[in-house]
């Protein structure tokens, strides 16, 4: 049931297709086409025995590892349901769903064309989307045709802190302020004095991780000494390492997210003699590209949040959630993404949050369907670490608004962290 | 003070990354009398040779060895299949088409490698000295050192050899060459040979630093253009001398200017660059045009 079009390979077509829908979709868009008011009539997208989903996400470009992972494990989920005889639905059909996905490059220019195309060919709702600026640039759109937008693969606050003027958007994975506030808190619950230095590249991704660590260590014995940004296309961090360094903070909180800078900062800070303990975003701490060509074992401590287990990790071996997941992976998913990355569990965690809200959808309309992706709350998606769980009924955060923190094993793996 | 030292070592390791490139440009541009956009791509490309060679075990020497060799085939080949067809024609053409052939030697890279940053094994040792309270990595005074010699070798080469001077006389002006007896596209070959054989060197002294991915030198050529055209484009020792201060006066700006920071600093030696080709269009060390008449 899956259309797969793989623009790697064809983007030249893509691209013409692409504009064609976009002159399509504006020479005859209808009055009707968003179905606001439609009340008794089934959305587009939907019929009695199908629903059209889809997702634009980086299938070639720099992001192409994530973002061929946010599409694999949500097509694994969703075609070994479909192949299980499909999706109940709370309206008491079921349906098979079907899903074409798009690759945009993280442009948000294609992101945007890829949308319109989804929507002229019936796209009921569009789920799971990787990409900050890819993904702002979809909402306004989604917003005026009334689409749902949901379940996003970002961690930028935009998309779930004000769900009243953006209720056709919500995020899925933890915001980067959690995961800075979640460090935030560690540091403040140790209840002794330390220093800390931050590094944050300028924009709103460094700035997530600035505010929530603010907020977690206000009125803590926990002090910011010193503070440094960078541009992602710097060449190196150096100069920002060695003014850190200067200020001997106890811990360094690096919010960088270009692979070769992180690991710069880390053979940067040891190089110089510094050695605090360090925090490091979810999405550059991979141990085999990131801590050990940085040399990371050499830190007192090094920090990441997680939040989903790795289906890879011998300790989940025999996790039934797990084993699912390894079948219809290979099943499925590992044709659209080689190598893993976390995105690949998370977004088959997330194929499981749309069957639930398919569960509790009372009508075939976008509204039935936002309402029942909106309440549900305390679920245990597949592959979520024990005691994280799902929450869509906050008003001002992602779906899934805890993380845990764990720490380097200095090898290739991490191990649960006690206290500070 | 061995603050402010350290911010200067700093910006000058900086600054080696940003010369390796820019010595490239100015070595095409002396063989040539073009700037040459795929100078970037053709680097990447041989340096993907070497990564491939030393992920099945191949010592980084002699990984390099082979990738100075691929690098000088490749740039004769695009040189002979493709620039060829514009030479003599509107060296506006030509500078496009050294744009396209960025695109697709980039495209080819991430077709067989992907567009992931991979680790790059390092020529020297990743170890730090620290020499009076100032560290300094191993690495970057054994770049610094190669692209030294390179800069000299190059000087030397269009100094002092035959074969540099006919090929500054190609470039200079092909028409008159070739009356005067000048294999002008052997030449014009082997100059594109020899830059793509210097950016395989760039490319494996940088990678370590970068990481090696198809992207690897776009924002580095920003810096190394910036460093050609300030050091005054047809001078190699102006290339290194500009992408030092470059470097070093990106880095003190971030480091001693509070109002500028982090977020700025990078403006600061491109307004310098600005302000000294207003005054000195020829660049710091380029020779002025006189066109008599």
């Amino acid at each position: 049931m899956t259309k797969t079009r793989n623009a790697a390979r064809a983007s030249g077509v893509v691209a013409t297709v692409s504009i064609a829908a976009l002159l399509v979709a504006g020479c005859t868009r209808d009055s009707s086409a968003g179905g606001p008011g439609a009340d008794d009539s089934a959305s587009p997208g939907i019929t009695d025995d199908s629903i059209s989903i889809g997702i634009s996400s980086p299938l070639s470009g720099a992001t192409a590892g994530p973002g061929s992972c946010t599409i694999a494990g949500l097509d694994s989920y969703i075609e070994a349901k479909n192949a299980a005889g499909g999706f109940e639905f709370g309206d008491g059909k079921t349906r098979q769903v079907d899903f074409t996905y798009l690759d945009d490059v993280y442009d948000p220019a294609k992101a945007v064309s890829n949308f319109r195309q989804l929507l002229n060919d019936n796209m009921f709702a569009y789920v799971g989307a990787l990409g900050t600026p890819t993904n702002a640039a979809v909402m306004p759109i989604a917003e005026e045709e009334e689409v749902p937008q949901v379940l996003l693969t970002t961690g930028a606050r935009t998309f779930s802190s004000d769900q009243d003027a953006h209720p056709w958007t919500t995020g899925f994975v933890p915001t980067y302020a959690t995961e800075g506030r979640a460090f935030g808190e560690l540091l403040a619950n140790a209840n002794q004095p330390l220093t800390v230095a931050t590094l944050a590249q300028n924009d709103d991704f460094g700035q997530s991780y600035l505010d929530g660590l603010n907020e977690a260590i206000e009125g803590s014995q926990v002090k910011i000494v010193a503070s440094a940004t960078y541009e992602p296309t710097d060449t190196t961090l150096d100069a920002q390492v060695t003014e850190l360094a200067a200020s001997k903070a106890d811990v360094l909180m690096s919010a960088v997210s270009v692979t070769p800078l992180q690991v710069g900062v880390l053979t940067k800070a040891q190089s110089l003699g510094w050695l605090p303990r360090i925090f490091l975003p979810s999405n550059t701490s991979t141990p085999g590209t990131i801590l050990q060509p940085g040399g990371a074992a050499a830190y007192p401590a090094v920090y990441t949040p997680s939040f989903s287990k790795n289906p890879n990790s011998p300790a989940f071996a025999n996790d039934e959630d797990v084993k699912a997941y390894n079948d219809a992976f290979q099943k499925y998913g590992s044709k659209i993404a080689t190598t893993y990355t976390p995105h690949c569990a998370w977004s088959y965690a997330e194929g499981a949050v749309l069957d639930q809200a398919f569960q509790g959808m009372k009508e075939p309309t976008r509204e039935a369907f936002m309402t029942s992706l909106k309440s549900i709350s305390g679920f245990q998606a597949p592959l979520l670490l024990d005691g994280i769980t799902v929450d869509t009924t906050t008003k001002d955060d992602a779906a899934i608004s805890t993380v845990q923190l764990v720490q380097y094993d200095g090898q290739a793996a991490f191990k649960p962290v006690s206290a500070y | 003070m061995s603050y402010f030292i350290q911010v200067v070592v700093d910006g000058l390791s900086n600054g080696a990354i940003y010369a390796a490139i820019a010595l490239a440009i100015v070595l095409v541009y002396r063989a040539t009398g073009l700037i040459n956009f795929a100078q970037g791509g053709m680097a990447v490309t041989a340096t993907f040779v070497a990564y491939a060679l030393t992920r099945v075990g191949v010592p980084v020497l002699l990984a390099l060895v082979v990738a100075v060799v691929f690098g000088f085939l490749l740039g004769a080949l695009l040189e002979r299949g493709v620039m060829r067809h514009f030479e003599g024609g509107d060296p506006d053409t030509a500078v496009v088409a050294t744009i396209a052939l960025l695109v697709v030697l980039s495209g080819l890279s991430a077709y067989f490698f992907g567009y992931e940053p991979h680790p790059f094994p390092s020529l020297f040792p990743n170890r730090t000295i620290e020499v009076l309270g100032v560290f300094v990595s191993l690495r970057s005074i054994g770049t610094i050192t190669v692209l030294l010699v390179v800069m000299i070798a190059l000087q030397l080469l269009f100094r002092s050899t035959k074969l540099g001077l006919a090929m500054r006389a190609v470039a200079d002006n092909p028409r008159s060459s070739a009356l005067s007896g000048l294999p002008v596209s052997r030449l014009l070959m082997i100059g594109w040979g020899l830059a793509a054989a210097l950016g395989a060197i760039a490319g494996v002294l940088v990678a370590p630093q970068l990481f090696i991915s198809p992207g690897m030198l776009d924002f580095v050529l920003v810096y190394a253009l910036a460093s050609a055209i300030l050091g005054g484009l047809d001078s190699p020792i102006g290339a290194v001398v500009a992408a030092a201060f470059i470097g070093v006066v990106e880095n003190l700006a971030g480091a001693y200017l509070d109002f500028i920071g982090d977020d700025l600093k990078i403006a600061v030696p491109f307004i310098a660059v600005i302000v000294i080709l207003v005054v000195r269009p020829q660049g710091l060390f380029g020779r002025k045009v006189t066109v008599r008449v």
